[in-house]
């Protein structure tokens, strides 16, 4: 039975997969037609490209186009400053300001001389290309939500929503229920009446009593032994309960796949990841190290938000939320010293794997290169964060089979490289490498 | 096979005692009690059951599961650091290198910490330890976690602060004249520590410093000053000897620095380089891991060894020329002491005699002996010498003596417990009591702890900050791995505090001393790299040999020797390769280790030998009562050893912690304290007195005794040859006529392909890795009630057989062997040989599991899937080796089992990368899955190939004889690759095979030259001829003796091999003509083979 559950998660899955090529096909045709009718703005679109790039690896977690995070909004720069001395700015700050620039020391001023990381490996090119990109950046959609609301967006699938399926469903399944019984109810009613009747006038009566399988209702089994259709029909039912039953021990029991709780603070991923483009692994700096992502620390939330505090939209208070962070490392924003009591924040674990399943991020982002997305799903467009998956071992198991181990380029596989080809095999999955070997993960 | 070699694990086994036969049918020794549940009248089980009880507990559990399923998969939190440490990345581990306290031998380490905790002790490669560690020392990262740690400053046994204790103390000490403080510590070879306790002594003007150590080298020191001038232990080399002579000294198990020893002793014992080895020769009481391991073992008396030095001297003064000493003449069998003397003087200056006696004449007549050899600056050095034991006994006589005359009045007793382990506990307590102040630095509550007024409990070492020279220009450091768990603060500091220093931080205490010692010129830098390397080793001067000036007192020597009449019962103690001086008495590990030789685990017990314990009827199982001068044991268990001296009683040291031990372990049997025993002769601690007193008091006790647990039904697993043989016949010994005939396919690894390989020449059996393996892999402890069921949960044992030596070549039946041999069963011959999970290739388990729970990996692992597992013990039944465990309990949060796995603080040593099992599992050793798959993870990582020794196992890690080998057997450079090379193994594969391993094989062969081929020729599978081609190969036990004792199971190996041709030729000839009759052929031929 697992099986045909397999199937069934498989010919869902193709469906979807259809749709998003079909999507992707079309999403395509326009950026190609956009393309088309933007060229002669973007000569320099291989740049813009790159520039882009650029800021969101290394400038995303301090500045943003439009607006002002720990650093200064970057709109206009340009027209603020001029290359070369912006250049010289990105590769090292504090040689500018030291350099007395009036302009430099302003601006080290405005933001508490605050610190700005040197990136001294920066070509020049590169710096131009940023500003390239800063030039064209599209102005942002509305802003995102308050994340201290309960989230808006109707394509979030909320767990909440599975919640109410649920009830709906349990709803008419009590209806349906109820109006069996009714019927069942009335047509007994209306036998023992047939029966009065019949006693008190028997001409009324048929001339032999119709049985229950004899009846219109089932004439294709009027032929068979009653017993044998008894015995059939309830085997069905059972069958069918049985599937069911098993079905939902199968998929549902301890099976958390929509879990969203609430946190302690009402962190969205959608404003970090998805709005401000912070790389995931600023925050989950050990997922390619070691096997936990782990959850940062307060203190790397304080990298941006001791000058991130929301004021504008708690009319210049600072947001509570990030509040929370404040209190968490002991931090007074109006002394801006660290000097009150530490207090780890008691975040709610979600991806939970049972203790005899061992997981390793570093294997599967460092090692086999897979996006974030790949098992956490679209977290850059999620205010709460759910599971996105079952975790289950099927799940692994499936993706272990469809994955191709990229031998080419990890010196680690040259050997067994080496022997595929003299096999002739191009291409090799995870599964094939021993990639279901039970001792991959129990032990 | 009737006439080969026979090896046996136990009187038992040898006797075929019928409790033995019935249990070595079984693969539990208990079965499940069916018949009394069943049993309608069994009042056991109160399941007087009938139909209607069936339905009522069955339906009781259906809702009760049901009920237990509505539970909410409960809510998991995640808590960062709120500032996390700049080195610490949450999941991967972080080491520190530091040195081991277990003991003063002071070995550097690397200590394993995940998360802030510290889970592993790995020896560090650069240190004399050279990447070893011991069993003790693998074990004290647990006591670390002992619930029972005195958690805060004491008066009594009532709690106080600090600061209260500080003033007590202090305002104590002034009211005290100076001269009448004494400071007692065992030995100390920290000079930060040693500077600190001179700063106390400066404070306190007259103060003195006693260095006590509970096992000592006093004589050692004594015999030294007389000889030489220099009062210290000399620095042994085995490595350079190459004949090495031992009087009772336990070098490999258990005296000064057994780790150090032992890595220099297999270095001449290991046969991968070179075709030659050292000759050993044990002259000892009590069979030690040490005899055990010697080619020669020759068992004297413990009141002979000083005769027999001092005859072995005599010969040497004839051979040399020089002056004998007046005494009587003695000699063993075969004329051991004249070989051995001859055997010496032909390797003079490669030579070394040792002795363990503390008796400060015995040892004056070992340094004559080897001044007279010409060792001295060669094998021995005294001018770099060990600072490993310091203690002389008679300073801490003394002081006892004056504690009772009033002579002294203040004692701080840093770190040690005379009150479990000094001989005359009487007095001492009574000095103790007339102290106007006594303060203890105990960090558990001992003995002394509880005895004393003060205690300031000092830190774990694992929390400490210390330096350490344990050998001349050796220097190490040791570094706290966790912060400190209770209220306790180091010692040093409160040394200082007494002291009067207001600010005592004994980090910068020490750095101060070693810019004194080492210039505080890029001080910064210097300390930095020492501290992450964990050592500093200065370069060492040329070793001189001194002048002999000692005189050899011919007279007390044979006064010693009158004192044990021929006949009359002698009792010795002796230490334990797992408890040692007992230090670690509460440690659970150390406890259920079972000891190397006798195999007991919870207990000591009176060591006795087969015919005295006939003589005075006594057997396993009787209760004595062992009474001396000083002394009296009211009851201890007897056992019977074969090894043991004839007239002699041996009890371990290091047992009896009742006072010390929490009430769970109190629940177990753990021995009786034998530290009384012993008296001071001449001004040092004799282990030895030969006046004593045994009568049976009770019988049917059981010792938790695991040498006949999962035996193999008489196969031969060990093979051994003798040096001689194998320099001309490098398949001696390993020859097989195992024909092979396989039911399973054969399997293809294309990546790597796991194997180990153990030599059983070098393993001494100490039981180090027994140790490793449990703290890597979360193994439970049972308990002795447990372990008299066979449950011990060891993934590894060490199986130790004996064989008889002996000068009758004709043994041909075992009846034979035991009738001639009663006398002689203090003169066995011991092998070792360590077994686990041999990942058989065509595993039997794997074939039975019904729910295949334990398969087969891609790179040659026997898996064992925890989750998968509904415990059937099928696999068990199955395998060959016995090697499966199966959890009968849950081991954890069971008060039942109220060891470390039972408290908070002691599941801290859980090693977060392996699961816990549960109750009802299966488990086994998993060749250290979780290290193979970091380590390659690691190469992965870094984008580069995985190098032989990127994965070392647990057990292989903590070897101190390197006996352990493992990597991958696909990878033509690994070492392992080549212990698995086999001429054999090519010549019994089919055509097909050998075509496509060709390449392979030649490439192997190759690459080694005759020594190599030689050593690979050692190696075997067990049980070759069941063809389950095992992940583990074993090479042949070498002896280096000169004797014909194992002629026999050599002729028959000729013989055998001999039938194995044949049978080929025949094979190959019927292969030729009719194909299907192949297997017919196999099936007579299979007979043939047993």
């Amino acid at each position: 039975m697992a099986n045909i559950n397999n199937h069934l998660n498989i010919s869902t899955k193709l469906s979807i997969k259809e749709l998003t090529i079909r999507m992707k096909i079309s999403f395509r045709l326009l950026l190609v037609l956009s393309a088309f009718a933007l060229a002669p703005v973007f000569t320099t679109a291989q740049n813009v490209e790159e520039g882009k790039k650029l800021f969101e690896a290394n400038c995303t977690s301090c500045h943003q186009v439009y607006s002002e995070v720990v650093g200064p909004a970057l709109k206009d720069v340009d027209k603020r400053r001029d290359e070369a001395w912006i250049i010289k700015w990105v590769k090292n700050s504090q040689a500018v300001i030291k350099s007395g620039d009036a302009y430099a020391v302003a601006l080290a001023n405005k933001y508490n001389n605050a610190v700005m990381t040197s990136f001294g490996s920066l070509k020049d090119a590169e710096i131009k290309s940023i500003l390239a990109y800063i030039k064209t950046a599209p102005a942002p959609g509305p802003l995102a939500d308050d994340p201290s609301k309960p989230p808006v967006n109707p394509n979030d699938p909320k767990p909440s929503d599975g919640a109410n399926n649920s009830t709906m469903l349990m709803i008419l399944l009590g209806l349906a229920f109820v109006l069996g019984l009714t019927s069942i109810l009335l047509g007994r009613v209306a036998v023992s009446l047939k029966g009065t009747l019949y006693t008190a006038q028997p001409e009324l009566a048929p001339e032999e009593r119709i049985g229950f399988w004899d009846g219109t209702f089932w004439p294709w089994v009027s032929r068979w032994n009653k017993t044998v259709a008894t015995i059939s029909f309830m085997l069905c039912f059972v069958f069918l309960y049985c599937y069911w039953g098993f079905g939902y021990a199968n998929n549902e029991v301890g099976v958390q796949k929509g879990y969203a709780p609430t946190q302690p603070i009402a962190y969205s991923h959608k404003i970090h990841a998805g709005q401000y483009k912070i790389q995931c692994q600023y925050c989950h700096s050990t997922a390619e190290k070691s096997k936990q992502a782990s959850i940062p620390s307060p203190s790397t939330c304080m990298n941006c938000h001791v000058a991130v505090q929301a004021k504008e939209k708690y009319a210049g208070k600072i947001s509570p939320e990030i509040m929370k962070i404040y209190n968490a490392v002991g931090y007074n924003p109006e002394t801006k010293k660290y000097d009150g009591p530490q207090k780890p924040i008691k975040w709610v674990r979600i991806h939970n794997l049972p203790d005899f399943a061992y997981f390793n991020h570093s294997q599967h982002v460092k090692v086999g290169k897979i996006a974030c997305q790949k098992c956490h799903g679209d977290i850059q467009n999620m205010t709460v964060v759910y599971q996105k998956n079952t975790l289950q071992m099927g799940w692994c198991i499936q993706c272990h089979r469809e994955s191709k181990v990229d031998m080419a380029n990890n010196k680690y596989y040259e050997k067994i490289h080496a022997k595929y080809k003299a096999l002739g095999k191009k291409e090799v999955t995870v599964a094939e490498n021993g990639g279901l070997d039970c001792s991959k993960c129990h032990y | 096979m009737e006439n080969q070699k026979k090896y046996w694990r136990g009187l038992e086994e040898l006797n075929t005692s019928p409790e033995f036969a019935g249990n070595s049918k079984n693969e539990f020794m208990e079965g499940l009690p069916l018949d009394e549940v069943l049993n309608e009248n069994s009042s056991t089980f109160g399941l007087a059951s009938n139909r209607r009880d069936f339905l009522k507990f069955f339906g009781f559990s259906i809702g009760a599961v049901a009920l237990a399923a509505c539970n909410k998969t409960p809510v998991k939190n995640a808590i960062p650091y709120v500032v996390k440490p700049e080195n610490i990345t949450p999941g991967v581990p972080l080491y520190y290198a530091s040195t081991c306290g277990a003991c003063a031998a002071g070995c550097g380490i690397l200590v394993k910490t995940r998360e802030g905790r510290p889970i592993k002790v790995d020896g560090n490669e650069h240190t004399f330890n050279k990447g070893a560690t011991c069993a003790q020392g693998q074990a004290s990262v647990l006591t670390l976690y002992d619930n029972d740690r005195i958690k805060s400053p004491l008066i009594g046994t009532q709690s106080l602060e600090w600061k209260k204790l500080d003033a007590d103390v202090a305002s104590q000490l002034k009211a005290i004249d100076g001269s009448k403080i004494r400071v007692v510590s065992g030995t100390i070879n920290s000079p930060s520590t040693q500077r600190a306790i001179d700063t106390f002594l400066k404070a306190h003007v007259g103060a003195e410093h006693v260095t006590y150590d509970a096992i000592s080298s006093s004589a050692i020191i004594k015999a030294n000053e007389e000889s030489f001038g220099k009062a210290v232990v000399p620095s042994y080399d085995f490595s350079k000897a190459e004949v090495i002579v031992s009087f009772g000294a336990d070098f490999l198990g258990t005296w000064i620095s057994p780790v150090e020893y032992t890595k220099q002793w297999v270095e001449n014992r290991k046969l991968n380089k070179k075709k030659t080895m050292s000759r050993h020769i044990q002259f000892e009481s009590h069979l030690s891991i040490t005899g055990s391991s010697a080619d020669m073992r020759l068992p004297i008396k413990p009141s002979q060894q000083g005769l027999a030095l001092a005859n072995l001297y005599n010969r040497l003064a004839d051979l040399n020329g020089s002056s004998k000493i007046d005494v009587q003449q003695f000699e063993l069998p075969l004329d051991a002491i004249k070989n051995t003397a001859n055997e010496l003087w032909a390797k003079r200056g490669a030579g070394l005699v040792v002795s363990g006696s503390n008796d400060v004449d015995v040892q004056i007549l070992v340094n004559g002996i080897n001044t007279m050899l010409g060792n001295y600056g060669k094998t021995i050095d005294l001018d770099n010498h060990s600072n490993q034991r310091k203690g002389v006994d008679s300073n801490f006589d003394k002081l006892v003596d004056d504690m009772n005359s009033g002579a002294v009045e203040g004692v701080v007793f840093y770190n040690v417990n005379p009150a479990y382990n000094y001989h005359n506990l009487a007095k001492l307590s009574s000095g103790i009591k007339k102290l106007k102040l006594s303060v203890g630095t105990s960090y558990n509550m001992d003995e002394t702890a509880k005895m004393v007024k003060y205690t300031a409990p000092d830190h774990h070492y694992l929390e400490s900050w210390n330096d350490h020279e344990a050998k001349v220009g050796h220097y190490t450091l040791t570094q706290p791995t966790i912060t400190r768990i209770f209220n306790t603060r180091q010692a040093q500091e409160s040394l200082l505090i007494w002291a009067g220093w207001e600010n005592a931080d004994f980090y910068t205490f020490i750095q101060d001393t070693w810019k004194e010692n080492f210039g505080a010129e890029n001080f910064v830098t210097f300390w930095n790299q020492t501290l992450h390397d964990g050592f500093y080793i200065k370069p060492l001067g040329e070793a001189t040999a001194p002048s002999f000036k000692g005189t050899v007192k011919a007279e007390a020597i044979m006064s010693m020797a009158k004192a044990g009449a021929k006949d009359k019962l002698e009792l010795m103690t002796y230490e334990k390769v797992s408890m040692g001086d007992g230090s670690q008495g509460t440690n659970p590990w150390l406890q259920e280790l079972p000891d190397p030789i006798s195999k007991v685990c919870w207990d000591n017990y009176a060591v006795i030998n087969k015919s005295t314990a006939d003589r005075l009827s006594l057997t396993d199982g009787d209760n004595v009562s062992v009474s001396t001068s000083t002394h009296k044991i009211d009851s201890i268990p007897v056992l019977i050893q074969p090894g043991m001296v004839k007239d002699t009683i041996a009890i371990a040291l290091g047992y009896g912690r009742i006072d010390a031990n929490r009430e769970a372990m109190k629940k177990e049997s753990i021995g009786k304290n034998a530290f009384a025993f012993r008296s001071s002769y001449n001004g040092h601690t004799n282990s030895m007195t030969a006046d004593v007193k045994i009568t049976k008091v009770s019988s049917g006790y059981t010792l938790a005794q695991t040498q006949t647990h999962h035996t193999i039904e008489g196969r031969n697993m060990v093979k051994e040859t003798t040096l001689d043989r194998w320099a001309t016949d490098r398949q001696s010994g390993n020859k097989n006529a195992a024909h092979i005939v396989s039911l399973w396919d054969a399997k293809d690894y294309k990546g790597h392909r796991w194997a180990m390989a153990i030599d059983l020449n070098a393993c001494t059996g100490c039981g180090s890795c027994v140790i490793a393996c449990q703290a890597e892999n979360n193994v439970a402890i049972v308990g002795r009630e447990e372990v008299l069921k066979g449950r011990e949960m060891h993934w590894m044992r060490i199986d130790r057989y004996y064989s008889f030596t002996d000068k009758d070549k004709k043994r041909n039946s075992k009846e034979k062997e035991i009738a001639k041999n009663v006398d002689d069963f203090e003169n066995v011959s011991v092998a070792f040989q360590p077994v686990m999970c041999q990942h058989c290739t065509n595993a039997t388990c794997e074939t039975v599991c019904p729910v295949l729970a334990t398969t087969h990996s891609s790179e040659g692992l026997n898996q064992m899937t925890y989750n998968r597992c509904i415990g059937t013990k099928y696999c068990a039944n199955n395998c060959a080796f016995k090697v499966r465990r199966f959890n009968w309990f849950r081991y954890f949060e069971n008060d039942k089992f109220d060891f470390n796995f039972n408290n908070d603080l002691g599941r801290m040593v859980i090693n977060p990368d392996v699961t816990v099992r549960s109750r009802g599992v299966m488990e086994k050793c998993s060749f250290c899955v979780q290290r193979i798959q970091s380590g390659k993870l690691s190469a992965k990582r870094e984008n580069r190939a995985l190098v032989d020794g990127d994965v070392k196992t647990a057990c292989q890690q903590a070897c101190p004889a390197n006996a352990i080998v493992f990597g991958d057997r696909n990878d033509p450079n690994s070492e392992i690759s080549k212990l698995f090379y086999n001429d054999r193994e090519y010549s019994l594969m089919t055509d097909d095979e050998k075509e496509s391993s060709k390449e392979y094989f030649n490439t192997l062969k190759s690459s080694m030259n005759d020594v190599e081929l030689s050593n690979v020729a050692r190696s075997y599978a067990l049980l070759e001829e069941i063809n389950v081609k095992p992940s583990v190969k074993y090479q042949v036990k070498v002896r280096n003796r000169k004797d014909d004792t194992i002629k026999d199971i050599l002729d028959l190996d000729i013989k055998l091999a001999k039938e194995a041709e044949i049978h080929h030729a025949r094979e190959h000839a019927k292969q030729g003509h009719h194909s299907e009759h192949g297997a017919e052929g196999h099936g007579k031929e299979e007979k043939h083979g047993h």
